[in-house]
Formats: structure tokens, sequence, C-alpha cells
């Protein structure tokens, strides 16, 4: 129980941090660790599909992805906004104070059936209970490279 | 062999840049339209197969093991497959021409393939979640497609319809999610019983909610509008006729009727959400059209207005509206994707999209004049184009259903299309050459090429409209009457 809370602590700080620290980089690698986290949380309750997505696509695949971006772009000025400042926390409590209040009474509310009876290793559950997703993940890996490939291409104006 | 319709231009997709580097321009031409027509061809034999088997389930094993690639084929996910392969191969002979002076041909061919991809996987898949995820390949596909001439409108429109994209993606993953987590099953056959053994009525509105904000945010249904004109005017001319004629289809009308129909089982008070929906979208749209001076902005807004009308027929649920909607579908999308190639041509030859600058030019351009009219009436519904068969079946069906309102508002706003395509015609072709535009040459050959076989399509489609509604609107239609049956007993899972 206590590891868990520590889990969702860590978890939520992290995503505060991505939000509001100032440097691209940094704030991708604290994404990255928000989401290593609730991977460990989705497996640790008995998710494994989940956890394995979020592992594999959000903490990995996609902080690569905004890497190469941040390394293939030059930092542009930076944009200051006062309400972008103030509208984050706000939206932050005001969240929170619903989170509190409503949630937990509305889930007990909803019925629900018995979810599917899932275990077994990551490979297990990437090869033979998803393939399809893998499949996709393939082909968006493939998307990303590709838009990456053109919208950074050399010279790319019409003319050339 | 459903898989090769995903696989086929995934692989040649990843190999085409390394081709690229071999032949900078004709073995990649060559090799995405032969993939092009290899899809279309498969999926007319397809077309034959269904109607002797009916609806099939396939699953795949790999040495032996079976893995969990099940994808399923009825006659909706077939009439998608079809519409997708013909425009997307006219649009393929056109953009051998149109885009050769942009450069990093291997590249855009293969973004183009893995859009085809996304496209048809989402048509094929039986389970939520991979709904979602095709449609996010289609979609990062679309954005860099988009924004594949680096000028700024094009970067700029590209972020708009990412940002907007996202909106629309969180909205359908939390109503998945949410889904997951009361029935604990994401296939189609599984939610669909599951949600009607638990009866939650207020989570399944609220699930509803979320996907017509999400599939209609993807569909562009007003008021979720806000990306279409910018994004599909500023991309290349046959990345709108893909996005107007087939994205916004596919990722969002086929999906929300997949949902609606085969999932949720389509209720009186959603039909009325959704017809509403349409209507304002047929008719704002087409006010909006008519103030436009670029040529593919308005074309933009009458994608926006035609989805309406797609919208309106489905949403009324009765089996005539539903063959109504579906034949507008296909309609549209090669209406659509002719008008949107055809601008494609003007602006090479003329360098322009301002209505105002342009004039005459059916002198210089007779067939791109020609076909360019044939489009527009087809739209506009006039007979005996194809265009206007459909407008008349949902009008028909309107009346039918004792929606007399919505049916005299689906003329009106068919009064306005044909006002506004009329106007393009006579602004862009008729009237008095402008001198500027003396030296003007018609378009070279493959877009003409292109833009002729969709003409007579819209032609050949008018003429003989009963066989292609008995081939390929009926079997789609019923698969989407069964409502939630169709889950159960045709794919037999």
């Amino acid at each position: 129980m206590v590891l868990q809370i520590l889990l969702l602590f860590g978890l939520v700080f992290f995503s505060v941090l991505a939000i509001l620290i100032k440097d691209l980089l940094k704030a991708a690698i604290s994404l990255a660790f928000a989401s290593l986290l609730l991977g460990i949380i989705f497996f640790r309750m008995n998710s494994p599909y989940a956890g394995v997505f979020e592992i594999s696509v959000v903490a990995g695949l996609i902080t690569v992805l905004f890497m190469l971006t941040i390394a293939l772009t030059k930092g542009g000025d930076a944009v200051e906004s006062k309400t972008a400042s103030f509208a984050f926390p706000a939206f932050f409590v005001i969240f929170i104070i619903i989170d509190a209040l409503v949630m937990k009474k509305l889930l007990q509310k909803v019925p629900a059936l018995p979810g599917p009876e899932v275990g077994g290793t990551i490979g297990q559950v990437l090869w033979k209970a998803r393939t399809l997703d893998l499949v996709c993940q393939i082909a968006i890996i493939f998307a990303g490279v590709f838009a990456v490939l053109a919208l950074f291409r050399k010279g790319g104006n019409k003319d050339e | 062999m459903i898989f090769l319709f995903i696989a086929l231009p995934l692989v040649v997709a990843g190999v085409l840049p390394l081709v690229g580097k071999v032949s900078k321009r004709v073995l990649p031409d060559a090799l995405a339209n032969a993939v092009l027509l290899f899809l279309l061809v498969e999926s007319a034999l397809l077309g034959k197969q269904l109607a002797s088997t009916g609806p099939f389930v396939q699953e795949f094993s790999w040495l032996g093991e079976p893995v969990n690639l099940r994808l399923a084929l009825d006659g909706f996910s077939l009439f998608m497959l079809f519409t997708v392969s013909l425009v997307s191969f006219c649009v393929g002979i056109f953009s051998i021409d149109y885009m050769e002076h942009y450069g990093s041909k291997a590249n855009y061919w293969a973004l183009f393939l893995i859009m085809i991809a996304g496209m048809n996987g989402l048509v094929l898949s039986t389970d939520l979640f991979n709904v979602y995820l095709f449609l996010e390949v289609a979609a990062v596909a679309s954005y860099a497609l988009v924004a594949f001439g680096l000028e700024h409108d094009e970067l700029e429109a590209a972020f708009k319809y990412l940002m907007l994209s996202v909106v629309a993606s969180a909205f359908l993953l939390i109503a998945i999610a949410v889904i997951f987590g009361v029935t604990g099953s994401l296939s189609f056959t599984a939610v669909a019983s599951g949600l009607q053994d638990l009866g939650i009525k207020y989570v399944v509105g609220f699930c509803a909610a979320l996907f017509i904000m999400g599939f209609g945010l993807k569909a562009a249904l007003i008021p979720f509008h806000a990306w279409l004109p910018d994004a599909h005017p500023s991309a290349p001319a046959p990345i709108s006729a893909m996005l107007s004629g087939l994205l916004i289809k596919v990722s969002g009308v086929y999906a929300l009727a997949r949902v609606f129909f085969n999932i949720f089982g389509l209720t009186p008070a959603l039909s009325t959400v959704l017809m509403y929906l349409a209507t304002l979208s047929m008719v704002v749209a087409a006010f909006l059209a008519l103030g436009q001076k670029d040529i593919k902005r308005m074309l933009a807004y009458s994608s926006i207005s035609q989805v309406g009308y797609i919208v309106l027929g489905l949403a009324l649920g009765t089996p005539l509206g539903i063959a109504g909607g579906l034949f507008h579908l296909i309609n549209h999308a090669l209406a659509k994707g002719l008008l949107f190639l055809n601008s494609g041509s003007i602006q090479r030859s003329t360098g322009t999209r301002n209505l105002d600058e342009m004039g005459g030019l059916a002198k210089r351009m007779p067939i791109t004049a020609a076909t360019n009219l044939v489009g527009s009436l087809s739209i506009a519904g006039v007979p005996p184009l194809n265009g206007f068969w459909s407008k008349l079946i949902i009008i028909i069906a309107l009346v039918q259903a004792g929606q007399v309102g919505f049916a005299i508002v689906a003329v009106l706003a068919s009064v306005l299309t044909l006002w506004y395509y009329l106007l393009i015609q006579r602004k862009a072709f008729f009237g008095k050459l402008n001198e500027r535009w003396k030296e003007v040459k018609e378009a070279p050959f493959w877009m003409l090429a292109s833009n002729v076989i969709l003409a007579l399509i819209c032609i050949g489609i008018g003429i003989f409209f009963s066989l292609t509604i008995i081939t390929w609107v009926r079997p789609a239609a019923d698969a989407l009457s069964q409502g939630v049956r169709s889950a159960f007993g045709s794919w037999g899972m």
C-alpha cells in the first residue's frame, strides 16, 4: 500500500513537472518517468496489457520521438504567457477537488463485469494476446519516422 | 487474405525510402501505384467472395502458433475498403505528375501508403482499441502529408489539425477506457453483449457523448469543424482529395456508424442528436462555402456540408436512410476527390487558388473544365449524375420516416450547393479569358487521366445506380441496419 501511494505521488509529481518545466528535453524526460511509474502501477494492479503499452509506447517510443525532434530543431523564442502559468495550476486544483469529492462514490455506483483473467509475461501479452496492436505500433513508428524525414528534408521547398 | 490490405502497403512503405535511393521518381511511382491497383482489384474480388460466403472472420497463425490477428469483413467494411481503394488509386495516378516539384517522392509515397494501411486496418478491425490505433496511424501520416510542402500555411494548418485531432483522440481514448472498465473487454462482440447485460444507461450515454465529440471532430461535423477549412486547402491537392474524400469518412463516419449501430445500438435519442448535428453541418457549411474566394477552401466547406448529408441519412436509422447515406458517402468520395484534384490542376497551371483571379480557363484547359463540371453537378445533385440519386434516396427516406422538416432543409441546402458550385464553374472556367492566363497549358497526362477516370465513374454510377446499390451499398446497409445483432450473428464470435 505504501509503495502504491509512493508510486501515485511520483506519477503526479513527474506529470506536473513535465508541464511546468521550461527546458523541453527535461520535460520530455520527466514525462517518460511519469509514464514509467504509471506502467509499474498498471502491472501492480494486474493489468499487464496496459502496463506493456504504457512502458513500450509512451515511456519508450514517444520519448525517443520527442528527443529526436528536440535534437533536430533549434530552440525558438520562449513563449511567456501569464494565462498559461495560471491556468494549469488552477485547473489542477479544481480537478483534484472534483476527484476527491465525486470519483469514489461515482465508481461504486457503476456496475462492471469482471475483467479478463490475464496474466503471463510481457512477451505472452504482447506477442499472443495483442498482436494486431503490435502491427499498429510498427505502422505508427513508420509514420513517425517518415514524417520526421519528410518534414526535415534538406532544401525542402517546392522548387527543389 | 484480408490482412494484405494492411500488410502490403506497410511493407512497401518500409521499402520505398530504400527504393528512392536507387531511383528518385520512376520506381517509387510505379511501385506505389502497383500496390494501389492491386488493392483495388483485390477489394473488387473480395466483393464476389463475400457475396457467396457472407461475412467472415480471419485469424492467423505464425509458424503453427495461433497469433491474435483477428480481422473481420462484412458488407460495410468491404464497402469502405472498396471506396478507399478506388479513390486512392485515382489519387495515386494524379500524384505521379503533381508531386513532381515537391521533391522527396519516395517519402511521400511511404506516408501515403501508411495512411492507406491505417484506413484499411480501421475498417477491418474488430476491436475498439485497434480502431483507435489504426485511426492514429492514418492520422499521424496525414499530419505529415498536410505539411508536406513545408510552407508557412501548410505547417500552420498541419499544427492546427494535429492539435484538434489530439483532442478528438483523447475523447475517444477516454470513452474506450470507460467501456473497457465496465465490460472488461475490447472486442466489438463482447462489448456489445456486455453493455446490453449491464443495462447502464448513464455510462453508455457518457461514452456516446465522448464518441460523438471524438468522431465528430474527425468527421468535421459542425461545431467540431474548425480544423478542416485550414487543413484541407493547405495540403497538396492529392492529399486534400484523400482527406476530404476518404479520411474524414473512414475515421469519422465509418467509426461513428460502426460504434453506434453495431456496438451501442442506435437509440431514438442518439438518432435525434446526430440528425440535428448533421443538419446544422449541412446548412451552416453551405452558407460558409458561399462566401469563400479560395477554391479549395470552398471545397473544404462543401465537404463539411456533404458529410452532414451522409450522417443525416445514417442517423435516420431506417434501411433506406442508411442506404442513402452510404451511397452518398461513395459518391461524395469520388466527386470531391475529383474536384480537389481539378483544383490542383488549376493551381499547378495558374499558380493561384483565388477564384476572382481566374476566368475563362475553359478555353485553355477544356478537359479540366469538363471534369470539374461533372464533379460539381454530381455533388450538387443534378440528374442523372451519381450525387442526384443518393440525395434523392436520403430525401425519400426522410419523407417516408415522417421527417418532412429535415427533408425540406436537405433540399434547400442542395440548392445552395448548386449555387456555389456554379459560382466556381462561372468564375474559374467560363467568361472572358483573363489576359494573365493566355499561356496557360492543360494539365499533364497522368493528372488528366485520373480526373477523366473519376468523372467517368461519376457518370457511370449515375447511369447504373441500381447496379451499384445492389452490389455494394445494400450489403453495407444490411450490416448496419441489423444493428447490434450483426456483431453477434454474422461474425460468429
